[in-house]
């Protein structure tokens, strides 16, 4: 270890620590299962199904990951301080990196099925500067993995003299949870998550695994002369020939559900959200079926929550609580999902915690203006039409009904515009967008960034402007806004959102 | 806040130029700057005669159309960007620092009109660009935590007026609001 008598700051004399040696298997195990196929090729096409030379290829690949694994792992050093986590890796190009705890937006540990046969945990860190993970420990075992998140979690600026005592303190692990989901909960909330990715999964699956098919089979002539003659379809009598269209709409509603369903109970399986105290508050949040992920987010990173629900949902008064923090949350989430599937009830006492409150009953929430639909409506529309005349003339007849289009299209616009509202408390601004995706951003006015008052080539006629928020966090692509206010009313609000800064 | 900052009272506006009352009697930008963004539009434009000929030439060669029908609105739309777009630019600019926030005011046919408060800024540049460096000009780049605005930058600032920002701006960054 030549960097640590080289290293300019040892302002702590904790030492440089390895990985756990287990995870060289666990990673080792991954680069080989992604290219177990490139094996699996060289077996069929250039070894001709030999054994002896696929056996000898295998051997040598795995020697050769193993080895680098191996290096790598020896080259990965990592050091806890009182108050930072140094990290050096790379074999050739030195990379030594310090995060300061200060700057550590959220902690998680994360156990893939492997991980969790052998014992051992992800660490990662995020200080929210963009691009994933900012500091990735991979892998450790798992008891190390929660004392290197205490450490974090319980450093305060300035007071690491009470962690002896927290590590004293007796772990309550009785205390209820601020929200848990049991399995009826997470089938409710896998109804709602109706999807059609197991369907496009199967379709990928098909194309790549179809070595395994039997010849001709996305040949349709082999299809053709598998089915029975035309003539015996055109026998069949239409409602015979419905009653296969309905079938084969609902085998795909079927896939539909059943695919939310599992993919739900995938990623939420035994959700527990719970308050921790020791050091910094915050909340923790467990999940995961195969992949077990438990996070730590404190309390005073949370910028903004988002109470997300639909037309259906919330018929059904299911709502889904979310976070924003500035780092995003696994599995490329811009948010932190809070509570997947909870009534308000149960979201009311989460949202105590990190002192956001819901909209009170009597608040008044202001509608933007009507233009906001017209004006997309009539937009909408043109291009319509104007699609609807080139293809109608020019294509067949048939195209002319795409006009038609213009009439939902229309609608969903005058939707959207209803269920656009805003509205201001002493404390909080309140946003509500959307009327499929409905979304209420509860932002607390400390919070706010920036503000831009924008105006479009379209807005200048009727003098109109988009208000738009910036918060640490959240989507960069479409961020908390409010479309079509009158240009005086928008500078009246912003100024309003500001005035906290002179109260205080 | 340095005298050389004040030195254009915002309000009433210079006579001969019309900026006060595009931008809403901010600051105007250093009028240098003026001829920088009118650089940068001839640029453009030659770039935009270049693609035209081109295209006319070939449209000429190949199907035979009569020549100057690419060019002739290209020319058109180069004398536009030239001559009118970086007065309408310039005058759409401006800026006021505040007590406590920095409001930047954009745009010609897209406005924005964006305040950053002092003390949510995380850090701030002040750079210059070698076309820049002629004119005397600099950019002032302030830094926020925000997703969206991350970035606010103001061009077109006479040097020392950028740096003066700056000194004022780091006096009231605080540190960790988020």
């Amino acid at each position: 270890m030549n960097e640590l008598s080289t290293s300019p700051v040892q302002d702590n004399s904790a030492p440089f620590q390895r990985l756990h040696p287990l995870s060289i298997i666990l990673k080792s195990l991954g680069t080989l299962s992604q290219n177990i196929f490139a094996i699996l090729i060289l077996h069929f096409s250039l070894f001709d199904q030999n054994i002896v030379y696929s056996m000898l290829a295998a051997l040598a690949l795995i020697t050769l990951v193993f080895g680098v694994t191996t290096l790598i792992w020896s080259r990965f050093t990592y050091q806890v301080t009182t108050r930072e986590i140094r990290i050096k890796s790379g074999l050739l190009n030195r990379n030594n990196r310090s995060i300061p705890f200060d700057r550590i937006q959220d902690v998680s540990l994360e156990q893939k099925l492997v991980s969790r046969l052998l014992g051992l945990a992800t660490v990662a860190l995020e200080t929210g500067s963009g691009g994933g993970e900012d500091g990735q420990l991979d892998a450790l075992s798992r008891t190390d993995a929660e004392q290197l998140r205490d450490t974090i979690r319980d450093y305060k600026d300035g007071l690491n003299a009470d962690r002896a005592e927290a590590d004293d303190r007796p772990v309550t692990a009785d205390v209820p949870p601020l929200f848990a989901m049991d399995n009826r909960r997470i089938f409710i909330a896998g109804l709602f998550n109706f999807s059609f990715v197991l369907l496009a999964i199967l379709g990928a699956l098909a194309q790549n695994l179809d070595f395994l098919l039997p010849d001709g089979f996305f040949d349709p002539r082999s299809w053709i002369d598998a089915f029975p003659e035309q003539d015996t379809i055109d026998g069949f009598s239409s409602w015979a020939r419905i009653g296969g269209a309905l079938a084969a709409i609902l085998s795909l509603v079927v896939i539909g559900f059943g695919s939310g369903i599992v993919r739900t109970f995938v990623r939420e399986y035994g959700f527990r959200l719970d308050r921790v105290d020791s050091g910094q508050s915050g909340f923790r949040r467990r999940r995961g079926l195969f992949t077990l992920t438990d996070m730590v987010m404190p309390i005073h990173r949370v910028q903004a929550a988002i109470v997300q629900t639909g037309p259906v949902r919330a018929r059904f008064g299911w709502y889904h609580l979310k976070f924003t923090s500035l780092a995003g949350d696994s599995g490329g989430e811009t948010d932190h999902s809070a509570a997947p599937c909870a009534t308000l009830a149960e979201i009311d006492p989460i949202l105590d915690d990190c002192a956001i409150d819901q909209a009170p009953a009597d608040l008044i929430f202001h509608r933007v203006d009507p233009a906001f639909w017209w004006r997309g409506a009539i937009i909408a529309s043109l291009l319509l039409s104007g699609i609807a005349l080139v293809t109608g003339t020019f294509i067949n007849g048939g195209f002319f009904a795409i006009i038609l289009l213009a009439v939902p299209v229309s609608l969903i616009s005058y939707l959207n515009w209803r269920h656009h509202q805003f509205a201001l408390t002493d404390q909080q601004l309140f946003v509500r967008s959307g009327w499929w995706r409905r979304r209420l951003t509860i932002l607390p006015r400390r919070k706010i960034q920036t503000i831009d008052v924008s105006q479009s080539p379209l807005d200048h006629p009727l003098d109109l402007a988009t208000v738009t928020i910036g918060i640490a966090g959240g989507s960069a692509i479409a961020p908390l806004n409010i479309a079509a206010v009158p240009w005086q009313s928008a500078m009246d609000l912003r100024t309003r959102l500001f005035s906290w800064q002179n109260r205080t | 806040m340095s005298e050389h900052l004040n030195q254009t009272d915002p309000v009433t506006p210079v006579p001969g130029s019309p900026t006060g009352q595009y931008n809403q009697g901010l600051t105007p930008l250093h009028p240098p700057q003026k001829s920088l963004i009118r650089i940068g539009m001839i640029i453009r434009a030659l770039i935009l005669l270049a693609l035209a000929l081109a295209a006319d030439i070939v449209l000429q060669i190949q199907l035979g159309v009569q020549p100057g029908m690419v060019l002739i609105p290209a020319a058109l739309l180069a004398v536009v960007l030239v001559l009118v777009l970086p007065g309408r630019k310039y005058r759409r600019w401006g800026y006021d620092m505040g007590e406590e926030q920095l409001r930047v005011l954009r745009g010609f046919l897209w406005r924005t009109d964006t305040i950053v408060p002092f003390n949510r800024i995380q850090h701030i540049d002040v750079a210059q660009g070698p076309l820049q460096r002629l004119f005397g000009l600099s950019t002032l780049i302030v830094h926020t935590a925000g997703t969206h605005n991350s970035i606010v930058t103001l061009p077109g600032l006479a040097t020392i007026d950028a740096e003066n920002m700056r000194e004022t701006i780091k006096d009231h960054i605080r540190q960790d609001m988020i």
